[in-house]
């Protein structure tokens, strides 16, 4: 089972699938060691147009449906979980400049991603996670100019990035009401960015601090009005998180994958270890956590297309898809045995790769937060 | 210069087909465009892409050849052309089909054809176009250049390499050359779905009745066999080296090999 795409797009489903198989997957394995972002694996993604996927029709982009590109961006997340992470944070940066920039931010930004650039959404700061208000990043207005200060941490995309979504308080005194969203270009001086994080997992992708020191942008820079930044940044993630889902169904998808060929051919006590119904069991529970994480994925995209509110079933797709990539890996690696611990099996690293995805774009326990208070409503 | 790829569509190469009845059983497997045919559109592309020109593709068959023609679009290829015609044929029939069709759809300075198809491989097909258009033709083909009237060509041979220079319009068959054929893009893929595809048929193109068709082959299929399966070989489990040596020595010696 997978997502109902239009018939159109199997074309394209088939495409994206022959290049992750023989350009992504294997690759990959070498980058997840040594911790290199794969320039060339990240250049022919481009040259195919994967940066630009989300890129609306009317700013040149290909005007997929959301299920088709969900359906793309599984079978990324299926051959390397930082690769699609990659993808994905440069989407994330593309919805924040939708949500709330000007037409020349939007046509700029969507240029870059057909161009084959990527983005960056910087709302993360050392001091400022789950707790998004507590910023320290400082915008001061002088003359026609903004003048940028402050350290955000773990920036998917950080140093790669051609455009940056940056929240920043232009009025400290207001709290989230103060804080502002701008669009601030790769090279602007006094933008520098930090050393490549060494992360657990998703280790094909790039996670830096980028750093303002008197960086001056221009009064243009502004999304939308002062003050608006936490409400741009609020619905950019809401958005996102579905997306974040669907990153982490490739993943759980993928450890049935390797489970299922592993326990076909692994012979103990003269049979197939997959002949047990125990595993069968096993299997079975991470197809059903699968497809349904992916169902909950493809509802909240529905209710995107269709203009309704997905707030909480954007949240419950990245919550329980997060907490199901966590689990199957848990399970393959189980399945696999000893050889599940090693890194000469590829399931280890899908564990490593599938921790984080309860931690970015808002922490599961944020997630029930939303999801909770979404249910219980003011009382 | 106007370049011609001619593909088969042929079924998925990296599925392994077994028989049934005494025919290959290829329910279920996808059809693909036939391996040598993508690096003989690549070549042409890069061709095109360097030295200006046009890549037209063509293939025979029924409507089932439109999706691998509309892929061929997607990399490279500027037109498609399809000559539904769907009567089995050998090999000469089939270069009588598509030396009518290519004289119908334009008029080309290189037609590239690869080397064989990767289901019945009988690598001839190139040369009997070559032969029925009356054009020269280098086969096993790794690159191609322009020169003044025709084209300068890298063959490859059981020993190495030759360049041969050869007026146009000629025929070239190709092998894999040193690069992939590329992945089409998002857009390409897309645009190539809306993009017209030229219908022939064997009337139009004024193709002899008699020259193609299963009642023309001179080649008839009498059976279709699975491949022997490999015998396990004779393993020489003497420890002593010397001793190993003598009893392979006397095996090869008893089958007459030495």
């Amino acid at each position: 089972m997978a997502y109902l795409i239009n018939p159109e797009d199997q074309d394209l489903l088939q495409t994206v699938k022959e290049f992750c198989e023989k350009e992504v997957k294997e690759q990959c394995k070498e980058f997840d060691v040594s911790g290199e972002w794969p320039e060339d694996i990240y250049a022919q993604a481009a040259e195919m147009g994967l940066n630009a996927l989300e890129v609306p029709e009317e700013y040149g982009g290909p005007g997929l449906e959301r299920l088709t590109v969900a359906a793309l961006m599984e079978e990324m997340a299926k051959a390397d979980a930082g690769f699609a992470s990659t993808i994905t944070a440069s989407n994330l940066a593309l919805k924040a400049v939708l949500i709330g920039g000007s037409e020349e931010h939007k046509q700029h930004c969507c240029d870059l991603l057909i161009e084959g650039k990527h983005g960056a959404f910087c709302l993360t700061e050392p001091m400022a996670g789950s707790d998004a208000s507590n910023s320290k990043t400082t915008a001061v207005r002088e003359g026609d100019e903004y003048v940028l200060n402050g350290r955000k941490c773990f920036i998917t995309n950080g140093g790669v990035a051609s455009f940056y979504v940056v929240t920043a308080m232009t009025d400290k005194s207001q709290g989230v009401k103060g804080m502002s969203a701008f669009l601030v270009d790769a090279g602007t001086p006094g933008l520098s960015t930090g050393n490549h994080e060494n992360k657990m997992g998703i280790r094909t992708s790039n996670t830096c601090d980028v750093v303002f020191e008197d960086c001056r942008i221009p009064a243009s820079a502004l999304m939308g009005t002062e003050g608006e930044g936490y409400k741009i940044a609020m619905k950019t993630l809401d958005m996102s998180r579905t997306w974040v889902g669907c990153g982490a169904v490739g993943i759980a998808q993928r450890c049935i994958d390797e489970a299922v060929a592993y326990g076909k051919q692994r012979i103990t006590f003269g049979k197939p270890i997959l002949k047990n119904q125990a595993l069968q069991f096993k299997v079975a529970d991470m197809e059903i956590r699968t497809e349904t994480a992916r169902q909950m994925v493809a509802h909240a995209l529905t209710l995107m297309d269709k203009g309704l509110p997905y707030s909480k079933e954007s949240a419950i797709a990245k919550c329980y898809a997060g907490d199901v990539a966590v689990q199957n890996a848990l399970e393959a690696i189980q399945i696999l045995g000893g050889y599940g611990y090693s890194r000469e099996y590829p399931v280890e690293k899908l564990l490593r790769d599938a921790k984080i995805f309860q931690i970015f774009e808002g922490t599961n326990e944020i997630q029930r937060m939303v999801i909770g208070k979404s249910v219980i409503g003011k009382f | 210069m106007e370049l011609l790829v001619c593909i088969k569509q042929v079924p998925d190469d990296s599925v392994t087909v077994t028989l049934e009845n005494g025919a290959p059983k290829l329910d279920g497997i996808t059809p693909v465009v036939n391996a040598f045919d993508t690096y003989a559109l690549e070549m042409a592309a890069r061709f095109k892409e360097e030295h200006g020109g046009n890549v037209t593709v063509l293939a025979v068959g029924g409507p089932e050849v439109v999706p691998s023609l509309r892929s061929c679009l997607a990399v490279g290829a500027n037109t498609a052309v399809c000559l539904n015609e769907s009567a089995p044929c050998d090999s000469l029939g089939m270069a009588h089909l598509l030396a009518k069709a290519s004289q119908k759809a334009g008029s080309f300075d290189v037609i590239f054809c690869g080397v064989e198809s990767t289901d019945k491989a009988t690598g001839v097909t190139g040369t009997q176009l070559a032969e029925a258009l009356g054009v020269p033709v280098v086969t096993n083909v790794l690159a191609v250049e322009p020169v003044d009237g025709g084209v300068s060509v890298k063959q490859e041979t059981e020993e190495g390499y030759r360049t041969i220079e050869v007026p146009c319009p000629c025929v070239v068959t190709t092998v894999k050359p040193g690069y992939e054929p590329r992945y089409p893009s998002i857009k390409s893929k897309m645009a190539a779905r809306k993009a017209p595809i030229t219908e022939l048929s064997a009337a139009e193109i004024g193709a002899d009745a008699a020259a193609y068709g299963p009642g023309a082959a001179k080649v008839k299929q009498v059976a279709v066999a699975a491949p022997p399966k490999r015998q396990s070989g004779v393993k020489i489990q003497e420890k002593e080296t010397a001793v190993a040596v003598s009893r392979a020595m006397e095996m090869l010696a008893g089958q007459k090999l030495i």
